[in-house]
């Protein structure tokens, strides 16, 4: 497919990344950003919040600043009552609200299952945009979240997760990362993305491949929801892991002494996860300190940019 | 000896290893047998059948993986397969209408209302939104001896909703210091939304 496009077009569709960014002036850019999903937790409120969080992410990935929201909603209008919808709408209001985005439209259509998210649009200084694959070698790997969210999901679905545990990440899906991206813009960043439905490894190949360096992840370092290395172990692992490490098996290179279940959860789908994000090495560790006296207690450098031009990453 | 046969075939993760929770929760089979069509499933269920005290092998034949399990520790080392009962979190709503505590002395009624809304606080994160109608919203102006706490409590995290008729009523709406001016449907929503209602 050959798309349309112009000079203003910072990123766009060929970059695969967060957001799309278009230059308006030499001072401001817009990005643009649309997700929308089916439920993924059972109340209808929360999951308002978590699909509204979950597309707030790209533009806070790529450095910007979201402004203006619109509500995509499909809603099998026959089979369920309106105040389900109502209350998903109150959820993603009230975090938009709390991001201080206004909501200035939408679309609902019926169909026969649900799905609701937002089309969010930002603004950003066109040189201050952060893509995902300027990794500077010798840089740090900062994660802002932890990791293990679809494996929750499962054990949730095999009812399995305890209520304390449910809530906890429901929770922990809906925090936005506005303030992870606030405190980020404070110090020297060369590339960042958001990890989602790739999972970690996913949304690290994407920034490995064509910038020319590779990645060292020190798995023992990398934040993990504790109770999904003990679900993993039970074999309750999304397809979409699988699916993750088959597609990016070829470029990654994991150590033998890297216990199963941390490898399932590197590579588990994330819903609405943290910020991954490539700062200059002399900073990693005040960038973390900020974040966890920022609230973001589970920030931790979790590897570094190596100077091999293969575009690997090897897990340790 | 009974054997429990599972075909999943043409199922994505996670529906194998759910139909296989679900058999060993029915009992405790001696030996099982699952049969899968894809990868993935096939190790979520040899995984999850070694996690509960089975030996597993497997065969392949064609497209399909057949898992078979035998039962080799004793029932008391049977890990539990359901969570233990806790205490949910809850969404509680605390309507203030007034700002005083009872009715009779004003002066006690209004040491009552501060002591109430520090004291607040206990709830913890069950607490979930704080809702000001009436004379209540004398509270979020200027002057007010909880607008301190208050400010605390929305830096915690917690939502504070002022009525706006009521603000208006009063010509207080360039004094309200703390919270979102709110509407009545926003105070529906939200009383249907929480689990429970404390109303003052």
């Amino acid at each position: 497919l050959v798309f349309p496009t112009d000079e203003n077009v910072l990123i766009g569709l060929d970059r695969a990344d967060d957001a799309g960014v278009y230059r308006i002036t030499d001072d401001i850019a817009l990005i643009q950003t649309v997700d929308f999903f089916t439920p993924i937790v059972d109340d209808p409120y929360w999951f308002g919040q978590i699909a509204a969080a979950n597309a707030l992410s790209d533009v806070y990935a790529m450095g910007g600043i979201p402004k203006t929201a619109m509500n995509l909603v499909a809603f099998p209008a026959q089979e369920m009552e309106l105040t389900i919808l109502r209350q998903i709408i109150q959820g993603g209001i009230d975090k938009i609200r709390e991001a201080e985005v206004v909501l200035i439209g939408g679309h609902s259509v019926v169909d026969k299952e649900l799905k609701y998210g937002l089309s969010v649009t930002g603004i950003i200084h066109p040189a201050k945009v952060l893509a995902k694959k300027n990794l500077r070698p010798g840089d740090s790997l900062v994660l802002t979240k932890p990791l293990g969210t679809g494996i929750i999901n499962t054990a949730i679905k095999a009812g399995l997760a305890s209520a304390e545990l449910t809530d906890r990440v429901t929770r922990m899906m809906a925090e936005l990362n506005r303030d992870a991206a606030r405190i980020m813009g404070e110090f020297d960043v060369g590339a960042c993305t958001d990890v989602t439905g790739f999972g970690l490894l996913g949304h690290l190949a994407e920034m490995v491949c064509g910038s020319g360096s590779s990645v060292r992840i020190e798995s023992g370092s990398v934040p993990v929801i504790a109770e999904a290395l003990e679900f993993a172990n039970m074999g309750f692992v999304p397809a979409g892991a699988y699916k993750n490490r088959e597609f990016r098996e070829k470029m990654t290179v994991c150590a033998e002494t890297v216990p199963r279940a941390l490898q399932d959860v590197l590579v588990d789908p994330q819903t609405s996860g943290g910020l991954l994000i490539s700062v200059s090495g002399s900073q990693a560790a005040s960038l973390v300190g900020a974040l966890q006296a920022g609230g973001i207690v589970d920030a931790a450098v979790i590897g570094e940019v190596t100077a091999d031009p293969a575009e690997k990453i090897s897990v340790v | 000896v009974s054997l429990k046969e599972i075909d999943a075939r043409g199922l994505a993760c996670p529906a194998p290893v759910l139909q296989t929770k679900a058999a060993l929760q029915e009992e405790v089979w001696p030996g099982i047998k699952v049969v899968v069509d894809n990868a993935a499933s096939q190790q979520n269920v040899q995984r999850f059948l070694e996690s509960q005290g089975y030996k597993t092998t497997l065969e392949q034949s064609g497209e399909d993986y057949l898992v078979m399990g035998t039962c080799v520790s004793k029932p008391e080392e049977q890990p539990r397969l359901s969570p233990a009962p806790e205490a949910h979190v809850k969404k509680i709503m605390v309507l203030c209408a007034t700002d005083r505590m009872g009715f009779g002395d004003d002066e006690l009624g209004l040491k009552l209302m501060i002591s109430f809304l520090r004291t607040l606080k206990e709830m913890g994160s069950d607490l979930w939104r704080l809702v000001f109608v009436n004379n209540g919203v004398k509270l979020t102006i200027d002057g007010s001896e909880v607008l301190t706490d208050l400010k605390d409590y929305e830096k915690a995290g917690l939502k504070i909703l002022v009525c706006g008729t009521c603000l208006t009523h009063f010509d207080l709406l360039e004094r309200k210091q703390v919270g979102e001016t709110t509407n009545m449907l926003d105070i529906i929503t939200a009383m249907e939304l929480a689990d429970k209602v404390i109303s003052i």
